[in-house]
């Protein structure tokens, strides 16, 4: 065979398995013990810890016709899937299926903290208490909601639509709304780590921001494609996008991002980044590209100190000669970071263990 | 451009009023035997009666572009719905989205201009504006919504022609001619029509323009430019020859909202000076573009063997160089607007303006 040293991380650390339908989302468990992938046809994969570099092993469950929605359930150990077929199952890590609610429309967005869950469909949010079979509350929208998440302390939960965000109080007893307005379709929606902002991915190629102590509004631009992909970094310094050729990192201290230039990191001229996802403990950032390239970056201190970016890549990419994967749709990390789980546009999914080589 | 949108997903829009037989006509294209599949983006569930899980429900959501256009206005719900139903693929060989009643075309039409992800994967195809023969005539004369439907139309389907006579039909096709002179014109009973009469029509494919620009160009060489003579094809049929001709309406008198939008062609036959003409057009549909509904037009330009294709939608516009002219035809310039206040002399001024020195 050929000098070990060659081979990619995802070849030599971890393995890969191409599916029929493109990856909607992957996802990992609270204990992170499970990481899973769900593709458009509706199948989760479900991938043991131990079991990253055993492809064969991984397993298949068949879970809606047409899936959409994905994330980690309040339990340790399980994940919620939302569907075509309206329905939001609750997946276990041994493959166990629960459905915990059944509806008539397309189950477009989920959210969960460890107490919590919600799923969005057209207009209306469903909050429910992790064990609960009926939802506390019913939240309807002046329009069909994009994106939905919780904050990092789980107290609060936003819904992005047109014309802007609905921000609820998960324990209040009333379902008073606090709205943040801004005219357009938002696609998408990112809250930062401590609570500070609250960020939207537009129809027009830029963001929309509100700082939430007063609803001040930022506007970030200049990006040459659709933004698809949002994530802060852990302690929220930079809020990290897709959109551009190189992972755009935009400064949440000293004042910024308002009137701040943002930082390019990993810049792979004339190939688009499509996916992106912080690293939980460490000032990394995954970076997946429309070639179906994945690779680590290690975050500057400043914008002063980039440039010479340390990159780790995780495999090459069809640009340089690697697998036709596809553009990379959605990328994470288990809770220490110690491994990570990739799918693409093409049916691809990806894992590889970042531990210390035992 | 032409291999990109070989495997593109042809959309199909059905517009129509309220009680014109849209249901009918979609029912009709799911249940119709022609060995091809139809994902369909309906509005009003359950309507329709069909169990078939390629049918999705959407709100019509139409928002403002924040590009500074002020009629660019899409449909969220579409780039939403369509974006899904694009990524798995395999499961349909097109798409149909069905607008409410009142729906303004245009947003849709839009949507195909702007989002990035749905060009790269739909081709809009034509849009398919379903008319009821009987009662269109009043409506036309009630609603602008109407006016807009039939003056957006790549084809328009005349449905309950049984209700009418022969010379009452020929009157509406005439009304519906006034507002919109290149739109195909095919009869139905019951939603009942030729399915290629209506999908595939590459109504927005450049590629395809000449096909789609209809021989009445030709016809106003003979009739100075005021197309109005005697029209007498049967349109029941698939034949795609239609002539464009001022209609004077079953009652006589017509002076209500679809008066406002009328059908301008103009032909040049000298070749045209390229950038005059871009910055001609740019002109008109920055300036006139909300007035605009539809325009089309094939262009020869001075120095280019190849002829340019060019469409717009409101201040939207699309534009590429299609093939050579074939030996013996001839090397003119058409261009046609479908639209409200237009003022056809400073237009036609404007074309012939456009030709090379």
């Amino acid at each position: 065979m050929s000098n070990p040293l060659s081979k990619t991380l995802l070849q030599s650390r971890g393995a890969e398995r191409c599916f029929e339908a493109p990856i909607t989302a992957v996802s990992v468990t609270r204990d992170g013990e499970t990481l899973a992938a769900q593709t458009m046809d509706g199948e989760v994969i479900l991938i043991h810890r131990d079991e990253v570099r055993k492809a064969d092993a991984w397993r298949v469950v068949p879970v809606h016709d047409g899936a959409i929605s994905f994330t980690q359930a309040c339990g340790a150990q399980s994940f919620l899937s939302g569907g075509e077929d309206g329905r939001v199952v609750e997946i276990a890590s041994d493959g166990t299926l629960a459905e915990r609610y059944k509806g008539s429309g397309w189950v477009d967005c989920l959210a969960s903290t460890s107490t919590h869950w919600a799923c969005a469909s057209k207009k209306e949010v469903r909050l429910y208490a992790a064990d609960g079979a009926e939802p506390l509350k019913l939240l309807e929208h002046p329009s069909a909601l994009s994106g939905l998440s919780f904050d990092a302390k789980g107290k609060r939960l936003a819904a992005s639509h047109y014309n802007g965000v609905s921000l609820w109080y998960v324990q209040s007893k009333d379902a008073t709304v606090r709205s943040l307005e801004w005219k357009g379709s938002h696609t998408g929606l990112c809250i930062h780590p401590g609570g500070e902002a609250l960020v939207t991915s537009m129809q027009e190629n830029e963001l929309h921001g509100w700082r939430l102590s007063d609803a001040h509004n930022m506007r970030m631009s200049g990006y040459p494609r659709k933004i698809g992909s949002l994530s802060f970094t852990r302690t929220g310094r930079w809020l990290a996008t897709s959109g551009a050729d190189a992972a755009v990192l935009w400064p949440f201290f000293g004042g910024g991002p308002m009137g701040k230039a943002p930082m390019e990191l990993a810049r792979l001229p004339g190939l688009f980044v499509t996916c992106v996802c912080a690293h939980p403990q460490e000032d990394i950032l995954a970076i997946g590209f429309e070639d179906g390239t994945v690779l680590l970056a290690e975050i500057a201190e400043t914008a002063a100190t980039s440039g010479n970016d340390r990159i780790l890549p995780l495999c090459n990419g069809q640009r340089s000669g690697g697998v036709a994967r596809g553009a990379v749709t959605s990328i994470a990390f288990t809770p220490q970071g110690g491994a990570v789980i990739f799918g693409t546009e093409e049916g691809y999914v990806g894992a590889v263990d970042l531990s210390a080589q035992s | 451009m032409a291999e990109t949108q070989d495997h593109k997903i042809p959309v199909t829009v059905l517009t129509g009023f309220l009680g014109a037989g849209k249901t009918t006509l979609l029912n009709y294209i799911l249940t119709a035997d022609h060995g091809r599949n139809y994902a369909v983006v309906v509005n009003e569930f359950g309507e329709l009666g069909i169990d078939n899980d390629l049918v999705v429900d959407a709100d019509e959501e139409v928002f403002e572009m924040n590009n500074g256009c002020i009629c660019c206005t899409v449909r969220g719900d579409l780039i939403r719905i369509l974006g899904r139903l694009l990524r798995r693929r395999g499961r349909f060989d097109g798409i149909i989205v069905e607008t409410t009643g009142l729906a303004d075309p245009a947003p849709v039409a839009q949507t195909f201009f702007v989002d990035e992800g749905i060009r790269e994967k739909a081709k809009l195809d034509a849009v398919v504006t379903v008319v009821d023969a009987y009662n269109v005539v009043q409506t036309l004369k009630e609603s602008d919504e109407a006016v807009n439907q039939v003056a957006f139309a790549d084809v328009l389907v005349l449905n309950k022609c049984d209700l009418l006579e022969g010379d009452a039909l020929t009157a509406v096709e005439a009304k519906l001619r006034a507002i919109n002179n290149v739109a195909h014109i095919h009869r139905a009973e019951r939603g009942k029509i030729a399915l290629e009469a209506i999908l595939n029509r590459g109504g927005f494919d450049l590629n395809r323009a000449l096909t789609t620009m209809p021989d009445f160009l030709e016809d106003e060489e003979h009739h100075s430019h005021d197309h109005d003579h005697d029209h007498d094809h049967d349109h029941g049929h698939d034949h795609d020859h239609h002539h464009g001709h001022h209609a004077h309406g079953p009652g006589g008198h017509h002076h209500a909202h679809s008066e406002d939008v009328t059908s301008h062609s103009f032909i040049v036959k000298e070749p045209l000076d390229q950038e005059r003409f871009q910055a001609w057009i740019g002109l008109v549909l920055q300036e006139q573009g909300p007035d605009i509904l539809r325009a089309k037009g094939i262009l020869h330009f001075k120095g280019e063997a190849r002829r340019f294709a060019f469409q717009a939608v409101h201040m939207m516009a699309d534009g590429d160089f299609i093939g050579e002219a074939k030996a013996g035809e001839a090397a003119q310039s058409r261009i046609v607007f479908i639209g409200r206040k237009l003022d056809r002399a400073q237009l036609q001024r404007g074309f012939e303006g456009c030709v090379a020195v």
